[in-house]
Formats: structure tokens, sequence, C-alpha cells
């Protein structure tokens, strides 16, 4: 039986990009999701940084019923710093590291946090 | 002159019986420079694999896409305009929006964009010129742009899924490059070969790409947020 060249070349290709692709995608990326929450007082006060495009932490708990309050630090910038959670009707622009925004959560669940045009986004998590 | 005849005539000899072969010399050439660079540096980086390994193996891939084209451009020189604006603006597009995306995801917006930028106004530019002036500008254009978006899209879809938009992106650009390669053949069915490159040719290129590629997204400088 002869074999075409193109199809000898094809199989290669495939073999190729299989055992190759095998190989580099195999791998998990590592995600890192810490709870950095800053307590004080009556108020459950949250710095949220930025990481990798993205909020940091961007899972954040916090307990139902009372305020939280939240800040951007300064590693945070551009449409990052227009804070919202669509939920809650937060929708705020924290301007710089001192400003905040106070809510009370008051309904247990996982609720989405993002900037105003959802390219950084989180989870926040009311128990 | 239809699809059927242009897959018939990959198994051929010619210009268009190549372009497989153009695909796995190239593929071969940049796995195993990738290979080497791997079991002599690149193992002994931290989380190389999951951090980097996805965007370099379909950053190759690309270069494989778009390598079979160039030989087949150069075999036939003379271009008409309207053809020449095509080639220049497809391998222009593709060549700067895939690095760009790749090398945006890892790098940043800026490295990114001016990455695809250079590599899609290289490529662009010096296969526009089949058909003149018309196509350079439009080779430079697309490059311009490509790179630019490519870039962009990757650093917008971030906190999305960045590698399945990887993947779709790269599919397209796979299916509008055989409808490039499908374009000459059509085009050309009057016309003489002019020139044969050497199987070296494209070695030396996958191998130029490759190394720039690996060195760019590995060792090059990132942006603050990838540090």
């Amino acid at each position: 039986m002869k074999i075409r060249k193109s199809t000898l070349y094809l199989i290669g290709i495939v073999l190729l990009i299989v055992i190759v692709g095998f190989f580099f995608l195999s791998g998990e990326s590592a995600s890192a999701n810490l709870i950095k929450e800053n307590s004080g007082g009556e108020v459950q006060e949250v710095v949220i940084g930025m990481k990798n495009y993205n909020y940091y932490p961007n899972t954040i708990r916090v307990k139902a019923g009372m305020p939280v309050s939240i800040a951007l630090d300064e590693t945070v910038s551009g449409c990052f710093r227009d804070f919202t959670i669509r939920e809650f009707g937060v929708h705020e622009y924290l301007r710089t590291p001192q400003d905040s925004v106070e809510f009370t959560p008051t309904k247990k669940g996982s609720y989405t946090f993002a900037c105003s045009m959802g390219m950084g986004t989180g989870t926040l998590i009311v128990e | 002159m239809n699809f059927k005849e242009f897959v018939k005539s990959l198994s051929k000899e010619g210009v268009e019986g190549e372009l497989l072969k153009t695909i796995f010399i190239s593929l071969l050439t940049s796995f195993m420079i990738l290979g080497i660079f791997y079991f002599f540096r690149l193992r002994d980086i931290e989380n190389f694999i999951p951090k980097y390994g996805f965007f370099l193996f379909f950053g190759i891939l690309s270069y494989a896409l778009i390598l079979p084209s160039i030989r087949q451009v150069r075999a036939y020189k003379e271009f008409p305009c309207m053809s020449g604006m095509m080639i220049g603006m497809t391998i222009g597009m593709i060549a700067g929006f895939l690095p760009g995306f790749f090398v945006g995801a890892t790098n940043g917006m800026f490295w990114g964009s001016v990455f695809g930028m250079a590599i899609g106004i290289f490529l662009g530019v010096w296969n526009g010129k089949c058909c003149g002036v018309m196509g350079v500008m439009e080779g430079m254009m697309a490059g311009f742009m490509g790179g630019l978006m490519g870039a962009m899209t990757a650093i917008m879809m971030f906190n999305d899924n960045l590698k399945a938009a990887g993947i779709i992106v790269f599919a397209i650009s796979a299916f509008i490059m055989i409808g490039l390669n499908f374009m000459i053949f059509k085009e050309t069915r009057r016309a003489e070969r002019k020139h044969k490159d050497r199987e070296l040719f494209v070695s030396v290129l996958s191998f130029v790409l490759t190394i720039l590629t690996i060195l760019m997204i590995v060792y090059g400088p990132r942006s603050i947020l990838l540090q």
C-alpha cells in the first residue's frame, strides 16, 4: 500500500501537536484566593489590592447584618477603582486608598463584586 | 477551481504540495528548540508549564500556520493589486494578532502590542510587497492594528476565559490562513513559479521567531501587574 506524501506530513503534524500539547498543556495553573479581612469594632473593614489583573484577594468573607467598609489600596488602578456590587446597590469610584464604600449585607450568600466594566471580579461571601 | 482541487494539490508536487511539509518542518524546528531550552534552562523556572506552557505552545502553532503562506507568496513573487493587498492584510493582521495575544497574556499590554506590531508589520510588509506599495501599506497597517488588538484582547480576557479565548482566536486564524492559501492557489493557476525556498528557509524563520517568542514570554520585561 502506498501512502501519500501529504498524508505522512499530516500524520507527522498531528503527532507533533498531540505529543507536545500533552506535555505543555497538562499543567494546571495555580490560583490563590487568600482572605484578607481586617475587622475593627462594629464595622468590618476590608482592603482590596490588585494582582494578575484582578482584585486580590478576590474572595472575601463577611458577616451578615454588620456594616462592611471596603477600600482599595494603592495597587488598584484605572477602571478597577470604580467598584460595584450590584446586589447591594454599591457603585462608587474610590479615587484614593483613603476612600471607602460602606454598606450592610443583610442576606447570606455569594455575591459578585467587580469593576464597572466587569474586567476585575471577585466573590463576596456573606455568612 | 474549487476547494477540492486545492486539497488534491496538497499531495502533488509544486508550491501547494509544500504547504503541509512547511508546517511540519516549522513545528519540528520550533518544538526542538523549545525542548532544548526546556531541558537546559526553562524547567528550572518555578511553575513554568502552568504559567507559560499554553502560550508558548500556541505561539509556536501560530508560526507554523503563517510560514506556509509566506513560502507560497514568495514562490509566485508577483500578484495583482487586490490579491497583494489581501495577502499583506491577512498575513500582517494574523502575524500581529496571535503573537500580540500570547505575549500580551504573559507580559502585559505594552510589550504584547510592541512585539505583536513588530512581527505583524515585518511579515505584513515583507509579503505585501508582492504587489507593490499598496500591499506594503496594507501589511504595515494590518500589522500595526493586529499587534495592538491581540495584546488588548488578551488583557481584556485576563479575568475571563483567557485560555479558551486563545484557542478560539487560534482556530479562527487557522481558517483564515487556509482561506488565504486557497485564494493564492486560485489566483495563480495561470502563473508560473518564480522562486523556490529551501527547507532551511522555513527552519531558520521558525528558529528566529521561536527564540524571540521564548525570550519575550519567559524573560521579557513585564507589566507591573504581572510581576
